[in-house]
């Protein structure tokens, strides 16, 4: 039951751990914004921090007030294994009790921010709140600029995954930062994915898993370049695939009943110019990629064969044996890959670790191939690109459905 | 005093809706301490194999300290675990085992009797006539009392009546005569069962199976089957229930026709749910006469439950595939149909096993199985039938479905470590069904196996809430070899053809209601073409069975 008394109408959300060096600048952009873009609306600042030790919390109260700042226990970074992705200790605690507090004040909007990044400014406000408190917005997911070869599990996985299973266009689904109306907050906190297996890395995915399945309206923002300060060394490649690809078809299974009945997908509105933002050049080492991929077929192509189907297999040794000029993974066979490791982790068919580690060169020679082919390309063509690997998801999906109700055992 | 009780394992009050239930006697799964009889501890061992299977619920045969003369149904302590099958303690080790799998768990509850050797009994029939101790069960002296009322194992018992020589007295038994009946015109029979489900729930079990539940009270001039004052006994066990724990089911075991069953209901106080018994041998009866007459005909004149409530279906269970609930002409039938051998016939029924009554032919086998899991209700599956085991038909009373089950193909099927010679029973050993050739570990390894179309038609089954909660509407093609019918729970529209036929079947389906939808097959997901204003014509192979989804079409 929400306490209303306190007549807060906007809750901005900061998650922090040991971020002295960038916070005071996120609140200052922030509260710029909000004294722009949402000047009527009484806001509290809600500080999520894991335990900082560098004077994080500090900063915060010093930068806010105290009358305006909600400090709230949040997970201790030393307490927990190895680092999520998103660098961010105990994300789904900070993110369950920021969520609370919304509902427990009954705000009307909530935003989180995570204080490490050095991209925000005023006008985030605009996109990640306003759509929430003037348009009637549930869920407001951001929309960054990224160089060809960033995000690019995103770009290959996530979204077309996504958009495939539940209808809608979501192109950064597990980003860090988003916006949420109370009503979604309230059905945040009645679902039953904060303690399961996954949650520190995939709350960010299943949150807006959660809003694309229930009767939410959502948009994007697009908030231009994300830059952040690293909180340590970054996660190799394996690892970061494993938590997202794992969230991400750990979620599937508590959804079978919604995404095994929708159909196509569905623009959503944006918020926002895209055509503006620069996507910078093309990163990434190929051949070291295609090496990866290679390496990896003849090193696990066993552990394949308990998932993929002869005809993938087959058609990844063509692969191998293509001249780097020529390299191009098929969308059709990326997609069925992905649905195929999809069905193969529901099933257990060996320990889901080994599985998730093993789709790594697989996603490296999509990878290869995706970067050759966005050479020089344009924000345009990226975003064009993307699509048709979309509707390969889309198109591959049936596959996905027939495999998952009557599992055709491999091995 | 701090609230002590244990919490079952599911959320939804209605879980028992979408439930697929697995029957087991926990004698006959596995025997972890190798003294021949199945154990707690080989059930846990065995969860894993069980959950794989997709199984939701277990309901566990009697496993009370006993005399074993009726199987466990003759119990002689409520409230233990008989030692052959392991300690208190084995129990609630496997009990949490199952919660942690996602397992709910029933246990039997036998209402109507006790066994001679319970201490109530005991105490009884020593005690002074119209002592508060002998009141717990039915006496008389003469045996003219409650004549209208039927024997049921004719085979067995010759009255309803026996002469207990200590008491001087008859005791009143709808069983056998080792079963003397409980006395519920006694409030402290009554209080003492009460007693004993607060025992179970207090452990955390998610269900009872009440065991005979039209027989527990006995009126002049009256079957003594269905009274007034049995519903007001049961309808007291379930407030009792909803008021302490909410979510527990009640599972009646009613062998009567449906409109009597109806009355198990009540108005959603009391059971949560019933079998439907007159199903089962028209299901077989319909196949066997390739025509759909039987089964559409028992399902028409099935009453509307309340929506709280379900059917229990099944194929086969622990006991002899019952015809009390048929015709005459209609036993007559399936008695030349399924047991030309007079050693399968048992009471009233047929003591057999789902694959031996089906020739073990996998296509009537999957039709069979196909239909259960998509009529209205919650599917039973009983122990070993996944893999098709078969029976003893040698063994007496109803042993030869109680066989161990077939693990591997190891000694003792791999059901036990003992010597042979020490089994509780002997493992199935023929040909055709022995552990040589039936096993879970042989099936488990072949990928066309019954085992594994049995795990995919669970998964399956699990996806779509609609077969456990939805309405059912028959059709009626001009072939009556077809059986087909509509399926519907919210935005889910099912569409179920089956041939009942062992041969290629033309069906002409009139699908006017749903013209422009497009029938989706469920189990390939396979696109047919979309809904017209003509029939809707479907070719089916020997006894197969599609199911579609009815969807609109994409945009």
């Amino acid at each position: 039951m929400p306490d209303g008394g306190a007549g807060v109408d906007v809750i901005v959300g900061l998650t922090s751990h040991n971020d002295v060096g960038t916070v005071g600048a996120v609140v200052r952009a922030l509260q710029d914004g909000l004294a722009r873009y949402a000047a009527s609306s009484a806001v509290r600042f809600v500080l999520a921090d894991a335990g900082s030790t560098d004077g994080t919390r500090e900063a915060v109260r010093e930068a806010v007030g105290p009358s305006a700042l909600v400090e709230v226990e949040s997970g201790r970074g030393a307490e927990l294994g190895e680092p999520p992705y998103h660098g961010q200790h105990g994300r789904e605690a900070a993110l369950r009790a920021i969520i609370e507090t919304t509902h427990r004040l009954g705000a009307r909007a909530c935003t989180v921010i995570d204080a490490r990044l050095q991209s925000v400014e005023p006008e985030w406000i605009d996109r990640l709140l306003v759509p929430v408190l003037a348009d009637g917005f549930d869920y407001v997911s951001p929309y960054y600029a990224r160089p060809v070869a960033e995000g690019a599990i995103t770009k290959g996985i996530v979204y077309p995954m996504f958009r495939a299973l539940y209808g809608v266009r979501l192109r950064q689904p597990a980003a860090g930062e988003f916006g949420c109306s109370g009503r979604l907050a309230a059905h945040y906190l009645e679902q039953d994915f904060w303690d399961a297996e996954f949650a520190p890395v995939g709350i960010d995915l299943w949150l807006a898993v959660a809003a694309a399945c229930g009767e939410f309206r959502s948009c994007e923002a697009v908030l231009g370049t994300r830059g952040a300060v690293s909180r340590g060394a970054p996660t190799d490649l394996s690892t970061t695939l494993k938590q997202v690809v794992g969230s991400l078809f750990a979620d599937l299974e508590r959804r079978v009943d919604v995404w095994q009945r929708v159909r196509g997908s569905r623009a959503i509105p944006i918020r926002g110019a895209v055509g503006g933002m620069d996507p910078q050049a093309p990163t990434g080492n190929v051949d070291g990629l295609m090496e990866s991929f290679r390496l990896g077929y003849r090193e696990l192509r066993e552990i394949w064969t308990w998932v993929l189907p002869p005809r993938s297999i087959v058609e990844l040794r063509t692969l191998t044996e293509t001249a780097a000029e020529r390299f191009r993974f098929d969308d059709r066979l990326w997609a069925g890959i992905v649905y195929d490791f999809a069905v193969g982790y529901s099933l257990r068919v060996m320990p889901r670790d080994h599985l998730l580690r093993s789709l790594t060169p697989l996603y490296s020679g999509w990878l290869a191939s995706f970067v050759l082919q966005m050479e020089g390309a344009s924000l345009q063509g990226i975003e064009e690109r993307v699509e048709r690997v979309c509707l390969a998801f889309e198109s591959e999906k049936r596959h996905l459905i027939s495999r998952w109700r009557w599992p055709e055992r491999l091995r | 005093m701090p609230d002590m009780r244990r919490t079952g394992s599911a959320h939804d009050p209605l879980w028992y809706k979408d439930a697929i239930i697995y029957e087991l006697p926990v004698k006959s799964f596995c025997d972890a301490n190798a003294d021949g009889i199945g154990d707690f501890q080989g059930l846990h061992q065995k969860l894993d194999y069980l959950q794989s299977l997709g199984v939701t619920c277990l309901w566990l045969l009697p496993f009370f300290p006993s005399p074993l003369k009726d199987d466990g149904y003759d119990i002689a302590d409520y409230v233990n675990v008989h030692p052959s099958y392991g300690t208190m303690e084995d129990f609630k080790t496997f009990l949490q085992a199952a919660h942690e799998r996602g397992l709910q768990v029933v246990v039997e509850l036998v209402l109507n009797h006790t066994s001679d050797q319970h201490p109530w009994f005991q105490r009884a029939r020593s005690a002074p006539a119209g002592s508060p101790e002998r009141d717990y069960y039915v006496w008389s002296n003469t045996k003219q009392r409650y004549e209208q009322s039927r024997v049921i194992f004719v085979d067995a018992e010759p009255s309803n009546w026996t002469w207990d020589p200590v008491a001087e007295a008859y005791y009143w038994h709808r069983f056998f005569h080792h079963q003397p009946d409980l006395n519920y015109d006694n409030p402290a029979v009554v209080r003492e069962m009460l007693a004993v489900l607060d025992f179970w729930i207090d452990l955390g079990v998610d269900g009872f199976r009440l065991d005979a539940v039209p027989y527990l009270v006995e009126r002049d001039q009256s079957s003594c089957e269905n009274l007034p004052e049995t519903h007001a006994i049961i309808k007291a066990i379930r407030r009792h229930i909803d008021e302490r724990t909410p979510g527990r089911m009640l599972l009646g075991e009613a062998n009567q026709l449906p409109a009597d069953v109806r009355s198990y209901f009540g108005d959603g106080d009391e059971c949560h749910m019933a079998y439907h018994f007159p199903l089962m041998p028209r299901i077989f009866m319909g196949l066997h006469l390739e025509d759909r007459q039987p089964i559409a005909d028992v399902m028409e004149r099935t009453p509307s439950i309340p929506d709280s409530c379900q059917w229990a279906l099944f194929l086969r269970n622990h006991d002899e595939l019952t015809l009390e609930m048929v015709t005459d002409i209609e036993r007559d039938y399936m008695y030349l149909a399924y047991s030309m051998d007079p050693q399968a016939r048992l009471n009233i029924g047929i003591r057999r096993r789902l694959a031996p009554l089906l020739g073990n032919d996998r296509r009537r086998i999957e039709l069979l199985i196909g239909l259960l899991f998509s009529f209205p209700g919650t599917p039973i599956v009983y122990y070993g039938d996944e893999i098709g085991m078969g029976d003893n038909l040698y063994l007496g009373d109803r042993n030869g479905v109680r066989t161990p089950m077939q693990w591997t193909g190891d000694r003792n099927a791999g059901f036990s470590r003992c010597n042979p010679a020490r089994l509780y029973s002997p493992v199935i050993m023929d040909a055709v069904y022995g552990y040589d050739a039936v096993s879970v570990e042989a099936q488990d390894s072949d990928t066309a196996s019954l085992l594994y179309w049995m795990r995919n038609m669970i998964r399956l089954r699990q996806l779509f809430k609609v077969f456990g909660r939805g309405t059912m509407e028959f059709l009626s093609p001009s072939n009556r070899k077809v059986l087909a019918y509509v399926r519907r729970y919210r935005d889910d529209t099912i569409l179920c053809v089956a041939n009942l036929s062992r041969a290629v079947q033309p069906a002409e389906l009139d699908l006017g209601a749903f013209v422009g939808l497009v029938p989706v097959e469920m189990l390939g997901y396979t696109e047919f073409p979309a809904i017209g204003t003509l029939p809707y014509f479907l070719t089916l192979g020997p006894y197969a069975f599609y199911w579609f989804e009815l969807q609109r079409p994409r945009s």
